[in-house]
């Protein structure tokens, strides 16, 4: 009998294998590539052609640079900025699609001010807004950030070798000077936020608050007016102290279980030695 | 007071009578070692989950706009629901590697031999039973790791040709993870596997009461053993009162259960919870290093090793079968592993592959 089990197993497998091998490519970019071995990206027109043989080889690596960006990692994708139809590979580069092209010097904030409102409008007043609107001499977003491969950003982009290029690098400095605690601070917070993600709390109000008053406080830099930053300042600082007392709160409470379950442990522990001295004391 | 109760019992049910004759009198071999409370310990730790549970049950909501927050809810607000959940979540990992233990050991003393087939076919079924529970309650806190471990795991019997892909969206309830498959897993855990582990479990014990614990095939008394002819409770040639004497072993090896759980409580409370588990799940997004849970690396290695994966999954299929049934194939009468060099062989490399897996799994 069991023989005979085994026999028919082997028959079976010793049919349907060969059979089954052409299965195995199918199987394999379903089970293997798919969902989890590789990213999915979001099937783009533009992102297929851009990265083939048919693009001039000096603009074949954009795509490349924006997966590399934070942009990529939120699901700002070619079209959002340039405008054109994704899904459609002949037609996307169409103006008829609402295909914008590459903008001009002068036009790149109107494009990233399509999103990014409260920042063009501190731009379009300041300094470098205005010499760019009249001269076309200010910087536009790319000078600073660049255009495909956008970082998450930080007090590091004033720099001496950006910001000298076209007057000293003293306002420069004292504009990073004006910023700088701050942005420290918010640094800081950003850093235990993530080392609470790590041990396990998800800290979701905390995160959203420091991302907005992070947004708010950032989109101040574009005005750039010193004095504006120091007078406002104050507001920020009062801000991220709650936010900073709350992540507090947290570390507390982890620190609390901690020791609250290490009380546990040491209970059982001791249960666990009697127990078994107890059950060692009995004599048949 | 207690006198009072005692007596009052004692006239009514007789109790001291009950706990004589099915306690007390009930022998278990002097020459039993530790692995033989494992058992039990896996049974409270069984229990821990089913009281733990009730208890998240009561704050958690299945349904994909809430999971994830309902879980957040309950670790961040509800007072000590995060230690109801870190209990449920630590004590589940430590049920699996109970249930492999209490597996590995019975193998290894031959106590599944004749006749204990039908305890051993049961324990089989146990385990499987174990391992759904795993499975679907790891979905339910529908982050991106409960997600993406999830369509890993239900991806796996797309390995059988023509049947698999409808067997897996059977699974899922339709082509991806989804709130149906959400729900499904839900009932699946809270409603229908409580149910059937008790009724197994119960099967188990009961066979296991019945007919008596068996002796350790090392052991003196073991070499005395007849042949099993008729049925008659197991007879020891020594032996000690199941009351208080094994059930103090017993209890000591669970308080140390409730220890080791609070231990990794206190030290190491993001063993079983990484940075994905803190992200709620998003279909769109594959997150770049994502595994299945520790007691599934191995099969899904060894899925991604074996190029004709009908192949893969077939020899998966047969070893469940295999050990399922392992006993009525295994029928001599040596107990004693060390005296069949050619089965504690097997067995041995069988354990090396299966650990060698896992860390492959793990670190590749
Ligand atoms: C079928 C291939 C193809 C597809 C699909 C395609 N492009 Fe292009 N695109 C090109 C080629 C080729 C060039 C280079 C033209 C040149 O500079 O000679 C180009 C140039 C560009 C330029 C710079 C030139 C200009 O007109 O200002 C932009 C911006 C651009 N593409 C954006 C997009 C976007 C956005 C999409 C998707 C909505 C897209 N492309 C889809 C082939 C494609
Ligand atoms: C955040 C908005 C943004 C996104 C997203 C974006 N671009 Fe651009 N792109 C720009 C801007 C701004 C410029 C002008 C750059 C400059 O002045 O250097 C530009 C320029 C270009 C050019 C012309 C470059 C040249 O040197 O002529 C091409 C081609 C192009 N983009 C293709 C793409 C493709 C393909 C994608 C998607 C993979 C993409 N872009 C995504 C903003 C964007
Ligand atoms: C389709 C809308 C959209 C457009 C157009 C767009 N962005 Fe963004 N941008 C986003 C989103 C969404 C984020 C991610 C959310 C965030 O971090 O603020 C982001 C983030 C950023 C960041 C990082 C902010 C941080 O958190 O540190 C920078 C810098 C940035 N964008 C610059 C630009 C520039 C420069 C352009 C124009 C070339 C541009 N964006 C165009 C939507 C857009
Ligand atoms: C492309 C040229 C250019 C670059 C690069 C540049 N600036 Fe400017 N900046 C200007 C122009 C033009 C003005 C306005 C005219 C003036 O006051 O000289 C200005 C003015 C300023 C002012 C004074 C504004 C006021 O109202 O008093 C500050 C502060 C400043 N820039 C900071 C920076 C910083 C910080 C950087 C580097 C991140 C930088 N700039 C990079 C062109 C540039
Ligand atoms: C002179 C250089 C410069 C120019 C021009 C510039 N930025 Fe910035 N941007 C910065 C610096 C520096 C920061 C960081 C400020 C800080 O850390 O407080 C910043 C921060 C940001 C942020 C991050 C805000 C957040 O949510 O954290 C965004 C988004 C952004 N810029 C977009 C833009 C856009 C859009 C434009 C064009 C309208 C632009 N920037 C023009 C230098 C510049
Ligand atoms: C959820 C899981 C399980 C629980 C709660 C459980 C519980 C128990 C208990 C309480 C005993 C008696 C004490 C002992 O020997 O430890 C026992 C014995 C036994 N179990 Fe399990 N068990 C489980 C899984 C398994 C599995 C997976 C197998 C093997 C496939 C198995 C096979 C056996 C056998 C053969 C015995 C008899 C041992 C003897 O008489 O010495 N059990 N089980």
């Amino acid at each position: 009998m069991r023989y005979f089990c085994f026999m028919i197993i082997v028959v079976i497998l010793s049919i349907t294998v060969p059979v089954s091998a052409g299965y195995r490519e199918l199987f394999e970019k379903e089970f293997l590539s798919k969902p989890w071995s590789s990213e999915i990206l979001e099937e783009s027109a533009c992102v297929e052609c851009h990265t083939s043989e048919a693009m001039p080889v000096e603009l074949r690596s954009i795509p490349q640079e924006w997966q590399l960006s934070w942009h990529y990692q939120n699901d700002v994708s070619c079209h959002d900025c340039h405008g054109g139809d994704s899904t459609d590979a002949t037609m996307s580069m169409s103006h008829k699609r609402g295909f914008t092209g590459t903008p001009k010097y002068t036009e790149v904030p109107e494009q990233c001010g399509k999103c990014h409102i409260g920042i063009l409008e501190h731009y379009i007043e300041s300094g470098h807004g205005k010499a760019l609107k009249e001269t076309g001499d200010g910087p536009n977003c790319v000078t600073c950030h660049g255009a495909h491969n956008i970082q998450q950003v930080s007090i590091d982009i004033i720099n001496a070798q950006r910001c000298s290029k076209c007057h000293s690098y003293d306002r420069a400095k004292m504009m990073k000077q004006a910023l700088f605690l701050t942005d420290e601070k918010i640094e800081k917070i950003d850093e235990d936020l993530k080392q609470l993600r790590s041990k396990g709390v998800y800290p979701e109000k905390e995160e959203k608050r420091l991302f907005d008053t992070q947004a708010k406080f950032r989109t101040l830099f574009h005005s750039i007016d010193v004095a504006r930053v120091k007078s406002e300042t104050d507001f920020y600082t009062e801000q991220l102290d709650s936010i900073e007392a709350d992540v507090q709160k947290t570390y507390d409470q982890l620190a609390f279980r901690r020791k609250f379950s290490t009380f546990l442990m040491l209970i059982f522990a001791g249960s666990w030695i009697v127990a078994s001295y107890i059950s060692k004391s009995y004599k048949d | 007071m207690w006198q009072k109760i005692r007596e009052g019992l004692n006239l009514r049910i007789g109790l001291t009578d009950l706990v004589d004759s099915s306690l007390k009198e009930h022998r278990v071999p002097s020459d039993t070692n530790i692995f033989y409370t494992i058992g039990i310990v896996t049974l409270v730790a069984y229990f821990i989950m089913a009281v733990t549970g009730y208890f998240l049950l009561m704050y958690y909501v299945p349904h994909t706009d809430h999971a994830f927050s309902s879980v957040q809810n309950i670790m961040t607000n509800i007072s000590f629901g995060w230690l109801i959940r870190m209990i449920h979540i630590v004590a589940s990992n430590l049920m699996v590697a109970l249930v492999f233990i209490h597996l590995i050991s019975i193998f290894f003393m031959g106590n599944y031999k004749k006749p204990r087939e039908i305890t051993w076919l049961a324990g089989g079924l146990l385990l499987l039973v174990t391992l759904l529970f795993c499975l679907s309650g790891y979905l339910l806190p529908w982050s991106q790791r409960s997600y993406w471990a999830t369509t890993i795991v239900t991806n796996i019997p797309t390995a059988f040709p023509v049947v698999g892909e409808y067997l897996a969206n059977v699974l899922k309830g339709g082509e991806a993870i989804s709130g149906v498959t959400l729900t499904r897993f839900f009932s699946l855990h809270v409603g229908f596997l409580p149910p059937v582990f008790m009724a197994i479990v119960g099967l188990h014990i009961f066979l296991v009461w019945r007919i008596g614990l068996s002796v350790p095939p090392f052991s003196k008394s073991a070499e005395e053993e007849k042949p099993w002819t008729e049925y008659s409770h197991t007879t020891y040639a020594e032996s000690y009162p199941f009351y208080p004497h094994f059930f103090m072993k017993e209890v000591s090896m669970v308080m140390l259960l409730f220890a080791i759980i609070f231990f990794i409580i206190s030290f190491f409370p993001t063993m079983f919870i990484p940075e994905a588990a803190n992200t709620p799940a998003d279909p769109f997004k594959t997150p770049a290093d994502i595994k299945p849970e520790w007691y599934f690396l191995a099969p899904y290695q060894m899925m991604k090793l074996i190029p004709n994966k009908f192949f893969g999954i077939s020899i998966q299929v047969i070893a469940i079968f295999t050990f399922l049934f392992w006993p009525f194939f295994d029928t001599g009468d040596e107990k004693n592993i060390i005296k069949r060099p050619a089965l504690m062989g097997a067995f041995i490399i069988l354990l090396s592959v299966w650990f060698a897996l896992t860390f492959w799994g793990r670190y590749s």
